[in-house]
């Protein structure tokens, strides 16, 4: 089943178009990651699934229903910097957020402790939120994201600023809730995207550039590369490899040079040939596929 | 419920800020200011130095009426200045922090949000206005002359009338702007440009809610409610459902960031 369904989102500030028409669709139970470079409207994109903001043009159908306009009882949100009430304690405020959302006292408390344990901050959870370190607060904003038991999650920026621990953290909860409900998170780090997301879509000037699930878009961006590392300059290699027919770019990093090519087999026979023949000093010879970030620089391009 | 549990965190958040302290503290100095001052002018005088010898200056003797006039007074100066003050954040400086963003996100009734700021901030100022008032009422009793506690009441219910008009005004502001400052300024111009109305139509508009006060004057000396005084409340009263009113729809529209 669908879970959200955008059609031709548009949003406008002055003469400035932050989100241009986009168009996606969300499956149940799945996490897809909204990657694009800064400014690229990721924001933008979440406040108004959230009801933030108010889109220019465009619309927005949850599950399917037509007459459904406000479907905040069935969203979770995290913002990029989530501001708590400091004087409450984590456990009061998961409480209130509960009750908000129409939970019963009883029932919000037993929830409030379930999901302190949950997100690992139950050591904490009767200390003011004005003493919580920035990777509890992140925790606790998960915490009142998903006590009402939204279908899907919008978090801004998870893991961007925390620290190595804190980001494994925040991700293996990710893993665990994606099991549960839909999730949809934008972030600038491709690693992230790259390892716990389902599909993708990717953001470059308010437009999708592209989009899909991961499986597909590696397969569609899998131009095959060799990277080869000297011991001495690399210029001289350079030239000699470019005269092989199966090389199509190459790029040079230090000593690394980067060769893209049209096809894997014929390309390594050929150079390992020409390697051999000219006795290269050759340390390292690597053969891979392109990266998330290959297939984000060429987008974006 | 909703309605309860966001009330309720409202009325918890006032004690962490300790409002419910410091507003009727601030009340009170500004209500008992004129009674005590007055009382004790001759022997102020007499410790600034006195007047020099030779001087006859007669200090008028104040009846108690215009001595618990003079509280209102001050009231309407700077009990609207702090009414203004105190609440130009409720809702603007929770949008500018970033607080609504998870919490509005939640199914929320707007009309529940606004209306429990609004009742929590109605009761302090009630308090407030009701132990400021006591306090005068009762040095002036004190020290001037009897007043009955019954015309204390009636001067707090119909006076409470117009501040209850003042921060649905606040509330008001807070739903259009994000910034403080400017919430505050904006409400204190409001009342500053309905008492030019006032000062230049007075004559002709009788139910203007800037009237409040002469016409609890009226109540104070002849000790009966006036036609005017009823209709002024009613005008006052309705004016406020309709700004609320107002500020709930307004929000409505409103993107929250």
């Amino acid at each position: 089943m669908d879970i959200l369904t955008v059609h031709q989102l548009t949003k406008q500030y002055g003469t400035q178009m932050v989100v241009d028409h986009i168009s996606f669709t969300l499956g149940a139970e799945k996490c897809i990651a909204l990657i694009g470079p800064n400014g690229a409207g990721k924001t933008t994109t979440i406040r108004i699934l959230t009801g933030l903001i108010k889109q220019s043009g465009g619309t927005i159908q949850f599950m399917n229903d037509k007459n459904m306009t406000d479907f905040r009882s069935y969203i979770g949100y995290l913002p990029q910097h989530p501001v708590f009430h400091h004087w409450m304690t984590g456990k009061e405020y998961l409480i209130y957020c509960a009750k908000l959302t129409y939970i019963n006292k009883l029932e919000a408390e037993k929830q409030a402790d379930i999901l302190l344990e949950k997100v690992g901050i139950a050591h904490a959870k009767n200390k003011r939120i004005g003493t919580y370190s920035g990777g509890m607060k992140q925790r606790l904003g998960i915490a009142q994201a998903i006590i009402h038991q939204p279908k899907i999650l919008f978090l801004d920026e998870p893991v961007s600023a925390l620290d190595p621990i804190g980001r494994r953290e925040v991700l293996n909860l990710m893993e665990e809730l994606k099991k549960e409900m839909t999730i949809l998170f934008s972030t600038h780090i491709l690693s992230d995207a790259d390892e716990i997301s389902d599909e993708l879509i990717l953001l470059h000037g308010g437009k999708i550039v592209e989009s899909g699930s991961m499986d597909l878009l590696r397969k569609k961006y899998q131009t095959a590369k060799i990277e080869l590392e000297f011991e001495n300059g690399v210029d001289d290699y350079e030239q000699k490899l470019t005269s092989i027919h199966a090389v199509t770019d190459t790029s040079i990093e230090r000593s690394v040079i980067h060769v893209t090519v049209s096809n894997i087999e014929e390309a390594r026979k050929e150079i390992l040939k020409m390697a051999s023949e000219n006795n290269w000093r050759l340390m390292n010879f690597t053969v891979n596929r392109a990266s998330l970030e290959d297939m984000f620089m060429k987008a974006v391009q | 419920m909703q309605w309860i549990t966001l009330f309720q965190k409202e009325t918890k958040e006032n004690w962490h800020n300790k409002k419910w302290v410091w507003v009727p503290i601030v009340f009170t100095m500004i209500t008992i200011m004129d009674p005590i001052t007055n009382y004790y002018l001759p022997e102020i005088i007499n410790m600034a130095g006195g007047l020099p010898d030779g001087t006859v200056f007669e200090l008028p003797t104040l009846a108690p009426e215009e001595v618990i006039m003079m509280s209102i007074e001050q009231l309407s100066m700077f009990g609207v200045l702090i009414i203004a003050l105190m609440s130009m954040g409720i809702i603007a400086a929770e949008r500018n922090s970033g607080v609504t963003e998870i919490i509005l996100v939640k199914p929320i009734r707007y009309r529940n949000y606004i209306t429990a700021k609004w009742t929590t901030l109605l009761l302090l100022v009630w308090l407030s206005l009701f132990v400021g008032m006591f306090l005068s009422w009762y040095y002036t009793n004190l020290l001037f002359g009897d007043i009955s506690f019954l015309m204390l009441l009636q001067i707090i219910f119909f006076y409470g009338l117009w501040l209850t008009f003042v921060l649905t005004v606040s509330v008001f502001f807070n739903t259009m702007f994000k910034i403080p400052g400017l919430v505050a300024a904006c409400t204190i111009l409001t009342v500053i440009f309905m008492s030019i109305i006032n000062m230049i139509f007075g004559h002709k508009l009788t139910w203007f809610p800037n009237q409040l006060s002469a016409h609890i004057q009226e109540l104070v000396i002849t000790n009966t409610v006036s036609k005017e005084l009823i209709g002024t409340s009613i005008i006052t009263l309705s004016l406020t459902i309709i700004i609320l009113f107002a500020a709930i729809v307004l929000f409505q529209r409103k993107e929250i960031f």
